[in-house]
């Protein structure tokens, strides 16, 4: 049982660090960020520059590789994302193209420098695991975790905290009404956009210490950081860790308790974000406030 | 008009004439994309083995000695180009046979092309069982990835029969859920079921490929206490997985990952954790056989490193294909087609020394297995009469 829940809030962490970037892109501009995978794919290859060129640990790493693909994710807004800016509810499907196609782009970018070759990041804790109540805990896997409580935290402070992170969720929740109380949306997209694409090159490079990588990285991590941002309401970070920790959940208990073939992993998944459309599209926090107000109504 | 329609005639029949003097042979490969480190490499090693053949002055085919011209195209590892491509070098560079790529689920949409239009096709890297027996004119030089878990399974028979491994060995099983593991899958259980007083297979299950987390699958592991771990993943997988299964302190008297182990890159992502991993490989450089020592000296002579299993792979397969249009005498699509049916190579590098093909196009041959040992040595330990050193086992704690 312990076993399960431990196994259950690491994986949670690690599925929460794929989606965060993928929730604020969307929240701020209604665009489902398909270059997420690809800019998680560079921020495996920055930290395996930054580890194989400087000797840099992959963890302490971070402080460069946030700020760069901050960077990055800004100039990639300057040069894509403003002109595919959707202000309707739904995300538009040139944006969808447009962003594909950046994948596509940052994939084959990475052939040419990088090569196909698998490559991977060894440091003197990868194979080290750790107990905690008598479970023994990939020492990497626990870092992560702590990094995403952090991130989580973090976001959390941003948002809730400064006036940006009121103009970021003023964005999210309206717009028009933003921009009629003098809030710079364009400015605030762009601020969104690096700090979606800061948080998948910080997801890419945890990711690396914890798998080999080649150009391809990302593509099967983006299906289940899309359900997991649908699960948990497209707009809300805490809604974004809640969704993967019933993802996370719902994999290790199938896998504990059940007989039901690990590799339909994806499949429930799947499942999991068809019932999440249907039943309460808005994400679990909509269906928490949905119980109550019935309460209140009792 | 009547001039000028002479003029065309004598210039096409001039062309033929030139166009016979050459053997064209068409090639589609992953150079780019995903699989494109190994299929730069099949790349490397089909041009040497063209370039060998014209350094020779070229291929006798009846009484003409003829340069081989390769046309080799890359389809960005994707399955619906390549076969499109297959279909391009047939249609308009009109070539007389077509090498096949690497990857099992490139070659398997490659491999529909050469039954529409008749032209014998031959591939160096594609294993799985699905793609042979369904057209006359594919043959394949890997042997069926079946046979790999035959072999695997042969080796841990050998250690039980020498004492080194208990009887019975509960086997934990797990695949990608690809054809390829799914051979696996049947090779092993099928020796298990024709063996039951010495194997048992508790344990069997698939994951997808590139898993974001192997720990729920390898709690059943743990939970299902067995003695060997038998496993077949691609590279990504297998280091991933294997990472977690020493954080997890899991422990079986046998690893394996089926082909991986031996991989350099595995090694540097996994360190001493690799030690004592074995893994079946379609060939192996430390083949005590003379042929294999002249083909490591040239092969290093000629691109400066050792030759890896693919590059033998896509030198035999090169060589099997003009070992047929010389038995065959013409270019005839048909005539070459029978002859790679029957060819023989008795020179061959490959383990057994022996390349011929099955009737359903796959050549069956004998895998090697080695085994990984510290401080990154590595000893080939079946079969026996090959050895370069001891298998260890079991695994020590």
């Amino acid at each position: 049982m312990i076993s399960v829940l431990l196994n259950t809030l690491l994986a949670a962490g690690l599925y929460a660090t794929m989606a965060y970037g993928l929730a604020i892109i969307y929240g701020v501009m209604r665009i489902i960020n398909l270059a997420h995978a690809g800019v998680m794919m560079l921020g495996a290859y920055a930290a395996y520059a930054l580890f194989s060129r400087f000797g840099l640990d992959p963890f302490v790493g971070l402080v460069v590789v946030a700020p760069l693909f901050f960077v990055f994710g800004v100039l990639m807004y300057a040069a894509v994302g403003r002109r595919i800016a959707g202000a309707g509810a739904t995300p538009s499907i040139e944006s969808l193209l447009v962003l594909f196609g950046v994948w596509l782009v940052l994939q084959n970018f990475a052939y040419v420098v990088w090569t196909g070759d698998t490559q991977s990041i060894l440091t003197g804790y990868t194979m080290k695991s750790i107990k905690v109540a008598g479970v023994r805990l990939g020492v990497p896997s626990v870092l992560v975790f702590l990094a995403s409580v952090g991130s989580l935290i973090f976001l959390n402070v941003l948002l809730k905290r400064t006036y940006l992170g009121k103009a970021i969720r003023a964005v999210t929740q309206n717009r028009d009404a933003a921009l009629l109380s003098g809030v710079n949306a364009g400015r605030i997209s762009a601020i969104a956009f690096g700090l979606g694409s800061a948080f998948a090159g910080i997801a890419g490079a945890m990711l690396a210490t914890l798998m080999a990588f080649t150009p391809d990285f990302g593509r099967s991590f983006l299906l289940k950081a899309f359900c997991i941002i649908v699960l948990g309401g497209m707009e809300s970070v805490t809604g974004v860790a809640l969704g993967a920790l019933v993802l996370a959940a719902l994999e290790n208990g199938l896998a504990a308790y059940t007989s039901v073939p690990t590799s339909l992993q994806d499949a429930v998944s799947f499942a999991l974000l068809f019932i999440a459309l249907v039943a309460f599209p808005q994400g679990l926090p909509s269906l928490f406030a949905r119980f109550e107000r019935r309460a209140a109504i009792r | 008009m009547r001039a000028f329609r002479t003029f065309g005639l004598v210039v096409f029949a001039a062309s033929s004439l030139w166009a016979q003097d050459v053997i064209k042979i068409g090639a589609v490969m992953p150079l780019t994309g995903k699989e494109s480190k190994i299929g730069g490499a099949y790349k490397v090693a089909t041009e040497y083995a063209v370039k060998e053949v014209n350094d020779a002055g070229g291929l006798q085919v009846g009484k003409k000695k003829m340069k081989v011209e390769l046309l080799l195209l890359d389809d960005t590892t994707d399955p619906s180009k390549s076969a499109q491509l297959v279909e391009q070098l047939i249609n308009q560079n009109k070539v007389d046979a077509i090498i096949g790529g690497y990857a099992s689920h490139l070659v398997q949409a490659q491999s529909v092309v050469p039954e529409r239009y008749h032209v014998p096709y031959v591939t160096g890297g594609a294993g799985a069982s699905a793609i042979y027996g369904r057209s006359k004119w594919v043959f394949g030089v890997l042997s069926p990835v079946e046979k790999l878990a035959e072999t695997q399974m042969d080796f841990l028979s050998d250690l039980q029969k020498s004492k080194k491994l208990k009887t019975p060995l509960k086997i934990v099983l797990l695949k990608e859920n690809t054809e390829h593991g799914r051979d696996f899958e049947k090779g092993v259980k099928d020796y298990a079921k024709a063996h039951p007083k010495q194997f048992s297979v508790i344990l069997d299950e698939s994951f997808e490929l590139n898993a974001a987390d192997f720990h729920p699958l390898l709690s059943r592991v743990e939970n299902a206490r067995g003695d060997v771990f038998m496993c077949d993943a691609h590279l990504e997988d297998y280091i991933a997985m294997h990472r977690t299964y020493t954080q997890m302190g899991l422990r079986h008297d046998m690893v394996t990952y089926g082909a991986r182990g031996a991989d350099d890159a595995a090694r540097k992502a996994l360190g001493p954790a690799t030690d004592y991993v074995f893994a079946s490989g379609w060939w192996s450089a430390l083949l005590p056989y003379p042929q294999v020592k002249a083909f490591n000296e040239k092969w290093q002579k000629a691109v400066g490193s050792a030759p890896q299993w693919y590059h033998a792979a896509a030198y035999e397969t090169a060589r099997s294909l003009f070992t047929a249009i010389r038995n065959a005498g013409s270019l005839n699509k048909e005539a070459v087609r029978n002859a790679l049916a029957k060819v023989d190579l008795k020179d061959s590098i490959l383990p057994g020394g022996e390349l011929k093909f099955s009737p359903t196009g796959e050549a069956v041959l004998p895998f090697v297995v080695t085994q990984n040992k510290p401080g990154g040595k590595l000893d080939l330990v079946w079969p026996r009469a090959a050895k370069t050193g001891d298998p260890v086992a079991p695994i020590p704690k």
